[in-house]
Parts: structure tokens; sequence; C-alpha cells
């Protein structure tokens, strides 16, 4: 059988058809008639299948979609390993260099956003759970507050504290896996062998104190689930005893190592004023240069207690945001000894009912997530569910970089770059 | 918050709502002005757009264009909102000011349907592109409680039997419908010269009884 014969049994492939016949089968499909030809040439027979199969919609999409003189669209994902969950890159390359990007998204978007419109305010805090999985404490913890906010009451001290324990734990694990994961896009294996370790022990401690490995439910409208228990102690001074023996055997084989410096440095630069023009949040902004976090800039409880300063970085390129997560992480183990020093005595759930129903009104709390600044708008009109439930998440504003970041730099170099800005895609989709 | 009521006095109401969030209202054909204002004025300098979201106040009311900006100088975010009509949904972009609110833009007109005038690259962001509907809307229906609504079967997209079913079958054999043997074969419809639909027993494969009796 030769290749322009339809397959048994299956639907004709368009590609197989000849251009008459094809021309009949888009038309009746609604797309434009031929494909858009290219004006670069043969690529392998790649210019009879046009992406996307339809006319563009904006004046961005045609100017991307429009092939100059030896280019040619590479389609990356939506199922590639190096994308950090389902999204899909379209490049546009001259020979190895990346001239142009197209970031598609939505594989994973799953309308958190309006199911939570028909969810009760304690129900809510479950559905955001899986939308930035590296890091669902954060998830819980910005709507635990805007929901607070909106009842009217505060957690008490205990559960304050204990909140601030479970996200910087968090935030250890989830830089700990940006950095292997950098390495793993780069080409080198052991670092996320040694990450996933590190996960692992911090993941067993949490699911100690909330019951669930990865997608906690801990956080409750006026405090937490539990209550810190034996268990979540003395994992968790086995855990702090090792010193982030795997954090720092990652940093030995990479912070000095030659080819990762190499592809790292002056890789991708995000200028200070670019950075903040394009609302790149978190550790990508600090590494810039600009000393935001959330937690000194608009502190809520319990950081105004504790003592911190943002840490930054001077260049902003792929090295420095690796940097700056090391020294986040070191950072957060400094914030967790402070807590453990600090933490009150008391309950750490405050009185509210089963159903709560807010009076009407309208509330606003961020919180810095390993990836930036995460906050939740949400409306309430006095029924037992939000009116309106609004997620602004980091990664997902974070992305925009790539399109300005790219052009310039080589195919293998997308990954860095990408890897660099630890976008998690459950959270960009929501 | 004096500096605040005295360099964009002239727009509307100023109001407190809590300790950490001062809220201002304006109106939508001012919102580049304002807030080129509140970001370029040297006393407020409020640097970072924190976030920019839509809110549906139902069918009989209006859009809100909502703005959380931020500044190292104000201990409070700033809470900016825009109303926009739901009739016309227009509202000028914002992104010559901050380019990331691109995002954001697609996002709401994916959402909501508010058209942003002037931005250069609207187009939906996670729904695909021949999508014909805007899922957050308030009369946008779940399909648990669509059947119940007196709404129900309005959005075509929520009606099976009326899905043009030649739109999948030129998808070829990635299509999963046509590898369950839903389809039928795509000679067939294409060649067909009217280019009638499909026979209504296929179509109506995929529909149960309980579709059947949704009220339309």
């Amino acid at each position: 059988m030769t290749a322009t014969e339809p397959r048994e049994g299956r639907v004709r492939d368009p590609i197989d058809l000849d251009a008459a016949e094809e021309a009949r089968l888009r038309t009746a499909a609604g797309m434009i008639p031929a494909p858009i030809a290219s004006p670069g040439g043969e690529y392998f027979g790649f210019d009879t299948v046009s992406i996307p199969d339809r006319p563009p919609q904006t004046e961005r999409e045609r100017e991307l979609y429009t092939l100059g003189e030896g280019e040619m669209l590479v389609n990356m994902g939506p199922q590639h390993p190096s994308t950090h969950g389902v999204m899909r890159l379209v490049l546009k390359v001259r020979s190895e260099v990346v001239t142009d990007l197209d970031v598609v998204l939505g594989y994973l978007h799953r309308g958190i956003e309006k199911l939570s419109e028909n969810a009760t305010y304690t129900t809510v805090l479950t559905y955001v759970d899986p939308m930035d999985y590296m890091s669902a404490m954060h998830n819980e913890h910005a709507p635990a507050l805007a929901f607070e906010k909106l009842y009217g009451i505060e957690a008490p001290p205990r559960a304050q504290y204990i909140r601030a324990l479970v996200v910087e734990l968090n935030r250890v694990f989830s830089h700990g896996l940006m950095m292997g994961f950098l390495a793993l896009d780069i080409g080198a294996l052991t670092p996320i062998l040694y990450g996933f370790i590190n996960r692992d022990e911090v993941v067993e401690m949490l699911a100690a104190i909330s019951g669930q490995r990865m997608l906690f439910n801990f956080f409750r409208v006026g405090g937490v689930n539990w209550d810190v228990n034996d268990e979540f102690l003395s994992r968790l001074g086995a855990w702090h005893a090792k010193e982030l023996r795997n954090v720092k055997d990652n940093e030995a084989l990479l912070t000095g190592n030659e080819i990762f410096r190499a592809r790292t440095r002056k890789m991708g630069v995000i200028s200070r004023q670019q950075a903040i023009n394009l609302g790149v949040t978190g550790p990508n902004l600090r590494a810039s240069g600009v000393p935001f976090d959330v937690r000194s800039a608009h502190p809520y409880p319990p950081y105004h207690e504790l003592e911190f300063t943002p840490i930054v970085q001077e260049h902003g390129d792929v090295y420095d945001r690796y940097l700056q997560r090391i020294a986040e992480i070191k950072q957060s183990m400094h914030l967790i000894e402070q807590i453990m020093d600090k933490m009150p005595h008391g309950p750490v759930q405050a009185q509210v009912p089963g159903i709560i129903r807010p009076k009407p009104g309208r509330a606003y709390a961020a919180i810095e997530s390993p990836r930036g600044l995460y906050s939740v708008y949400a409306i309430s009109d006095g029924g037992p569910t939000p009116y309106r439930f609004r997620m602004r998440d980091p990664s997902f504003v974070s992305l925009q970089v790539m399109p300005v970041l790219m052009p310039g730099h080589l195919i293998a170099d997308t990954m860095a770059i990408m890897a660099s800005l630890d976008p998690i895609m459950g959270g960009v989709d929501k | 918050m004096r500096l605040l009521t005295e360099r964009v006095a002239e727009t509307a109401s100023t109001l407190w709502t809590d300790e950490d969030t001062v809220e201002i209202r304006i109106s939508a054909e001012r919102v580049v002005e304002v807030l080129r204002t509140l970001r370029d004025d040297e006393d407020l300098d409020f640097w970072m757009l924190a976030d920019a979201a839509a809110v549906d106040y139902g069918p009989t009311e209006h859009f809100e264009v909502v703005y959380h900006l931020y500044s190292d100088r104000h201990p409070a975010w700033l809470r900016v909102r825009a109303k926009v009509d739901r009739a016309d949904p227009r509202i000028p972009t914002i992104t010559p000011l901050w380019e990331g609110a691109m995002f954001h833009e697609r996002e709401m007109y994916d959402m909501m349907g508010i058209v942003f005038e002037g931005n250069p690259d609207l187009r939906r962001i996670y729904m695909s592109p021949d999508y014909r509907s805007f899922p957050q809307r308030r009369d946008f229906l779940l399909p648990d409680d669509a059947a119940d609504s007196p709404a129900a079967g309005i959005n075509p997209l929520e009606r099976p039997e009326t899905w043009d079913l030649t739109r999948f079958a030129a998808l070829g054999p990635l299509n999963p419908l046509a590898a369950a043997g839903a389809l039928p074969e795509a000679d067939a419809v294409v060649a067909d010269p009217a280019g009638e639909q499909p026979e209504p027993s296929t179509v109506e494969a995929g529909v149960t009884d309980a579709d059947k009796s949704r009220p339309r």
C-alpha cells in the first residue's frame, strides 16, 4: 500500500487527497479552500498543512502565521515532555533560530471560576487545589483569606502560623523541583531525582498533617483543618536536621557547572522595565532586580511578625532566576525556623457555621506563591455560593514574556527559558 | 487618599471598602486616561497591574471590568471599577499602558465577550477558536442544570442534534467519533451533491432519552 492510498477502514486523511477534493472537503468543513502557501519552499511536505487551519482573526495572528523567506513553523506540544503540562508553542523559525512564537493555551481549562460560582465557600477551597498543583497550599491560602475578609472573621493566631508553616514548606519543594526541571530541560537527568527526593520528604510531612499527599485540602474558612501532630513534627525535625541536603547536592552539581552556565547565563534576559510592563511577578520579577514580594510589600498575617527582606538578583537571565530559587529556599528555611520559634498556643479554627453566607460585598486577597502574585477577587451576594470568584494565576501572566524573549534564541533554548519561568499549566489554564 | 481624590477627582465616587483596599469607580471611556494618571503621577505611582477581571451582574444589568493596582507608596490595594454596557460590551484596551494586560483582556473576551477596542490580538485564549459562546456569563448554564432552566438549549452547542458532523469528519482518522464508529464514512458525507445533513439516526446515536425530553 502506498502512502497516498487511504488506510483500510479509516476516514481518509485530508493530506492524502488531491487538491480539488481537498478544497471541497475543506469548504464543507468551513475552512478556507486551500492551505496558506509557504513562499519558503518545500519542507518535507509540511507546507501542505497550515497552522491554524482557518483565516487569521487578528493582525497579530496574521503576522505570526505568515512565513517570510526561509521560515517555517514548528509545533511544540501539546504533549511535549518539556512543556510542563499540556500547552502548545508554535515557533516560527529560520534555520534553527526562533523568529516569533505563539503560546496556545486552554488544553487543561476546567472552568474552575465558573464551577466555583456553583459551590459553597467551603467546597471552593477543594476546587482550587488542582489548579497550580505544585503549590496546592498556596492555592488554598488566597481564597481562604478572601472569604474570611468577606465574612468578617480572622483565623486564630495559631492557625495563621500553621498556614505560614505549610506554605513555606510547599515553597521549598516547589522551588527545589524547578531547579530539577530546569536541569532536565537542558539535558541533565540527576537533579530532578534529587528534587523529587526532597519533594517526597516534604510531601509525606504535609500528608501527615493534612491527610493527602498532593491536593491537601487543608485550609478552612476561619482556620486550618488540623493542628500539628507528632508524626508531622518528627518528620519536620528529621527533614530539617538534613539541612536541605538534596538541594545542596543539586546546587553543587549545577551552580558551578560549566555546561549549565553556558546554557543559562545571558540567556532570556528580562529587563526590569520589561518585567514590570509584562506583569511578571514572584521570583522571576525579583531576579530582574525589582524587590517586590507580597509578603513584605503587603503583608498578610503572620508575615508582619516575621523578619523578612526580599532577595533580588541583578541580570534577570535564566541563571539568575535559578539562583533566585536557591536563595528563596534558604530564606524559606529561615522563615520556617522563625515560625516554629514563635508559634503561639490556642485553637486552630474559628467558630464558623457549616454553610457560610457572607454579607453582600467584595474582597481582594493576594499572597506570594512560588510563582508570584496569586490573588483572589471574590464577590458575595449574600447567598451560600460566591457570586463571582476570580483567580489571578502568576504563571498565566508570566507566560506572556515568551514571545518577547524568544526571538533570536535557538529552538533548544526555548526549553531552558520556559523552565526558568517555572509555569504550571494547571494554574495557567484554570 | 486625599491625593487620589485630587488627581482623579472628576471621575466618580471614591470610597474605602476596608482597611486594605481603596475603591474608585469610573466610566468605561475614561479607563486609559485614569489608569495612565494613576501609573505616571509621581505621588501616586501605581506601577503594578495586579489583576484585571470582568464581572457579569446578570442579563438585565451590566458588566464590570475591575483593575487592581499596587503602589509602594500606599498601604492599600487600589481597585478601579469600570461599568460596561451589556448590550454593546466595549471598553478601550489598556495594553499600551501594561503589555501584560494582554492575556487578561483575551481571557475576559473569551469568557465574558467583552471587546477591548484597540487590542491588537483579541483572540480566544482558553476555548477553541470556533467556539461561539461566552461561558462565564451568568446566563450561560452548566450542562447539569441546563435541562431544568427556562433557557435550556438556546446555545446551539448545548444541542447535539444541531451539530454539523461534516465539520468533524474533516478532522480525519484522529476524530474519536470516527474511531467509535459513530460517524458515516467521510466519502459518503462529502459526495452528497446537495450537501445535506447526515442521516438523523447516526446523528442521534449519542443522544440519550434524557436529552430528548429536555424542553427547548
